[in-house]
């Protein structure tokens, strides 16, 4: 894959993200089919078939062919929209989607595209669209690729100027093979022009030199002429109108936003390899340490101090801005759900509406990446698990349409994520005798509600009293938490009998820097992420109780449990008189940790750790302080977990 | 020397170090540089192999104990004690970690094709961590088998 073409590459990315977007007009054709709408499908489909062909995706075109059709006649009123073609046409894009991932014809997409499941497809598109089955897998319908779509209607006549760019046919443009599926449209009359020729002796071959005028005359909208030129947007290209037939009878207010459309995509946003912003980041990351190291050294003189005091506003501002460019809204995950949604309700026979809100939250894009599968296992769990089916909700005197409501905001340097469903809600009773026959508690344990409710995350899991094909073997929630750490975030749990369960999710806005709060222990300094401290008090000897075996501590008459970390470390106690705690919370409870001392606030860069020390528990990298000397920064939730489970492993044998 | 000896052999540039007063070859085109001793920060939990970290130049990069393998004894440290940072691949990735010894002694030229195994003294050396002797004047000084020495997982390590 590596020496792939770029241009292929950047096809295949652009037809990616077409089809993301197939998905969601087909969804939304469900609810409202209005004309517009089907014409958006119905040209989604031909710029994938045009462009596929010409980049070596005859398998992908072939079939969209087909697809296409289906459409056509629902454009002409001829089919109408109805589950099952929606369902259809989703299968269909699954298909074209698995079609485009094998990279261009070859014995992977053949195999794909002679699939009993592929034929089938075929089969029911045949059936609606009345055409005969004989050519389901012919090899030589390029022909058909390009078949004129030809309508009765008032043909229009274009002059297209189209000049490529010098270097498109070193990236495999094909010129011809776009003049080729113009000619589809309509009759067409090229020239060529070839006034930027050079001479033989300056002529080098891999360069494009020519540009071609051509007159077509089509009953096509200006768009579809567009779509023909959609992957070579780096030329020179000038679609104009002749005005010699009568005025044209598509609506131009049609034609003219979507336009508009294109060239904002174009020409205002830039397409960069994730990499590259990694590596901005990386040095960003040089940058703040060193400043910070700067910040250091120049408090002894006025005048370099002033200097670095502007410094550090540059390189605020810089940072701030190089993690706007990383931030994405998170309405790309969400829309992802809707299709979720509607296969689980068919799957499962229960009427389920997804509501999303705050889809314009921004996250950073890592953040994103890992979060899609998360969401959907617990999306899944609450329309399996939490929603009732119609008979029990309508007993209950709900509303036998369940609602899952998937709403994201931000709140200071995390991203809250909601699902919220008005299901059945946990039973805190079920969790406890599920969690003592697998042994994660105790039976004379008496956990609060909270506590009981964090045991779903645990491996292993599973209060479904009958295993379904979505959900209930147990390893969802799980994994569910686990991404959720690696995230560096934290998962709260409420849940109302009868009435739902709502699950939040705090996540960290950007991984790349966090704020910390330094800590020493003995001669060792230590980070705690900003976001994961409540609050700092004095452990004072007096307050410490002991009680059930655990180690309690009593602030403002609550007791929080603490755990030391010379004794979580194994390094020997601290003789130090004045120590203080750290007040965290992980898993939606307050944990203290103890340390020698608190040293302030710092902006810390994390630099993940090598092979060397990525399992050791409790800490989520390190980073370089101001004065060049490495810290580990703290990963609560696993530094916390560990050592409550040592110390209940530890508690039986006392 | 036959003609065909002498196409086999394949010299190579070895930097030697000392450890509790061995001789030790590594790869020249290994190392990346050599430091006189900085701070380390301790890793709590983290196995003796891979004790602690060092800032080399902003980059943060695991301190190895490789006398943890060669099955040797600690050794404080002197005026002569030396960080050798190494860049490598480990499992494929390549890495950047650093060694102390208790001395550098010199960049030599040896001959790869001469690597002699270890004779009677075998026993003493995991074998999985040992490529051969060398050369090294009227000594020997043993040529490490880096990929399989510095593997984080010593159970993978052939």
């Amino acid at each position: 894959m590596d020496d792939i073409n770029p241009a292929i590459g950047a096809f295949v990315q652009e037809a990616q993200e077409i089809l993301e977007g197939l998905e969601d007009l087909l969804l939304d054709l469900e609810d409202r089919s209005d004309p517009e709408q089907i014409d958006a499908v119905f040209r989604t489909l031909h710029t994938v078939k045009g462009s596929g062909a010409m980049f070596g995706f005859g398998t992908l075109a072939r079939f969209t062919h087909h697809f296409e059709d289906a459409f056509d006649r629902v454009r002409e009123g001829r089919l109408s929209i109805d589950g099952r073609l929606i369902d259809l046409s989703l299968r269909a894009r699954d298909h074209m989607i698995a079609l485009l991932n094998c990279g261009g014809d070859g014995p992977q997409a053949t195999a794909l595209e002679e699939a009993p499941e592929a034929i089938a497809l075929l089969a029911a598109l045949f059936e609606i669209t009345g055409s005969e089955t004989s050519k389901t897998t012919g090899g030589n319908e390029d022909t058909e690729t390009t078949a004129p779509v030809q309508q009765p209607g008032t043909a229009r006549r274009w002059l297209i100027r189209f000049v490529p760019e010098v270097n498109a046919l070193r990236n495999g443009m094909r010129p011809d093979l776009l003049i080729e599926e113009l000619g589809g449209l309509g009759p067409v009359d090229v020239s060529a022009d070839i006034t930027a020729l050079p001479s033989m002796d300056e002529l080098e071959p891999t360069r494009g030199y020519l540009g071609w005028t051509i007159k077509l005359e089509t009953d096509q909208p200006k768009s579809a002429i567009e779509a023909v030129f959609i992957f070579a947007d780096d030329a020179e290209l000038a679609i104009t109108e002749e005005m010699i037939a009568p005025p044209a009878k598509a609506d131009p207010s049609e034609v003219e936003p979507s336009s508009s459309n294109v060239r904002e995509k174009s020409g205002e946003s830039v397409r960069v390899p994730a990499a590259k912003l990694d590596e901005i980041m990386d040095q960003l990351g040089e940058l703040v340490i060193a400043q910070a190291r700067l910040c250091q050294m120049a408090s002894a003189d006025a005048e370099l101090e002033s200097v670095v005091e502007e410094i550090e506003r540059l390189v605020t501002g810089l940072r701030d801005a190089t993690l706007s460019i990383r931030m994405l809204p998170i309405e790309v995950v969400f829309g992802k759900f809707r299709r979720v949604v509607r296969d689980l309700s068919t799957e499962l026979g229960k009427v389920v509406t997804l509501i999303t809100e705050g889809g314009e939250t921004e996250i950073d894009k890592t953040v994103i990446d890992r979060l899609s599968e998360p969401l959907v296992h617990m999306i899944r769990n609450s329309m399996d698990h939490g929603i009732e089916s119609g008979g029990a909700r309508t007993a209950a005197g709900k509303p036998s349409r369940g609602t899952v409501r998937l709403s994201a905001r931000q709140e200071g340097g995390e991203v809250l994520i909601t699902i919220k469903d008005d299901g059945a809600g946990l039973d805190a009773e079920a969790i406890r005798l599920k969690a003592i026959e697998r042994g994660l508690l105790s039976p004379e344990a008496q956990p609060t509600e909270s506590e009981l409710f964090q045991l779903i995350f645990a491996p292993g899991f599973s209060t479904a009293k009958q295993v379904s094909s979505v959900s209930g073997r147990g390893v969802g929630m799980d994994a569910v938490r686990s991404t959720v750490d690696a995230l560096r975030g934290s998962i709260e749990v409420a849940s109302r009998r009868g009435t739902g369960t709502r699950v939040t999710l705090r996540l960290p806005v950007t991984l790349a820097i966090i704020d910390g709060l330094l800590v020493r222990l003995g001669n060792a300094v230590f980070v705690i992420p900003l976001a994961a401290v409540e609050e700092c008090v004095e452990l004072d000897a007096a307050e410490r109780q002991r009680e059930s075996g655990r180690t309690m501590l009593c602030i403002r008459e609550h007791l929080v449990p603490f755990l030391d970390l010379d004794e979580v470390f194994g390094w020997p106690p601290s003789v130090e008189s004045r120590r203080r705690v750290v007040i965290v919370k992980f898993d939606g409870q307050r944990l203290g940790l103890v340390v020698d001392d608190i040293l302030g606030q710092n902006q810390t860069v994390i630099k993940t750790f090598s092979q060397y020390h990525r399992d050791v528990p409790g800490f989520a990298g390190a980073t370089i302080l101001g004065d060049g000397s490495v810290a580990l920064i703290i990963d609560v939730a696993t530094l916390a977990r560990r050592a409550l489970a040592e110390r209940i492993e530890r508690k039986p044998a006392a | 020397m036959t003609k065909a000896s002498r196409q086999s052999s394949s010299y190579e540039m070895v930097l030697i170090f000392r450890l509790s007063g061995e001789a030790f070859a590594i790869s020249v085109s290994r190392v990346h540089e050599i430091l006189d001793p900085i701070p380390v920060t301790e890793v709590p939990n983290a196995t003796a192999f891979a004790p602690a970290l060092v800032n080399v130049r902003g980059a943060i990069v695991p301190l190895i104990d490789i006398r943890q393998r060669l099955r040797m004894q600690p050794e404080r440290p002197s005026n002569s004690t030396r960080l050798v940072v190494l860049e490598l691949p480990v499992a494929g990735i390549p890495t950047r970690l650093a060694i102390m010894t208790d001395a550098v002694e010199e960049v030599a030229e040896t001959d790869i094709s001469a690597l002699e195994p270890i004779p009677d003294l075998g026993s003493r050396w995991p074998e999985q961590y040992v490529s051969g002797v060398i050369r090294h004047g009227s000594d020997l000084a043993i040529f490490l088998d880096t990929e399989n020495l510095f593997c984080p997982d010593p159970e993978r390590a052939a």
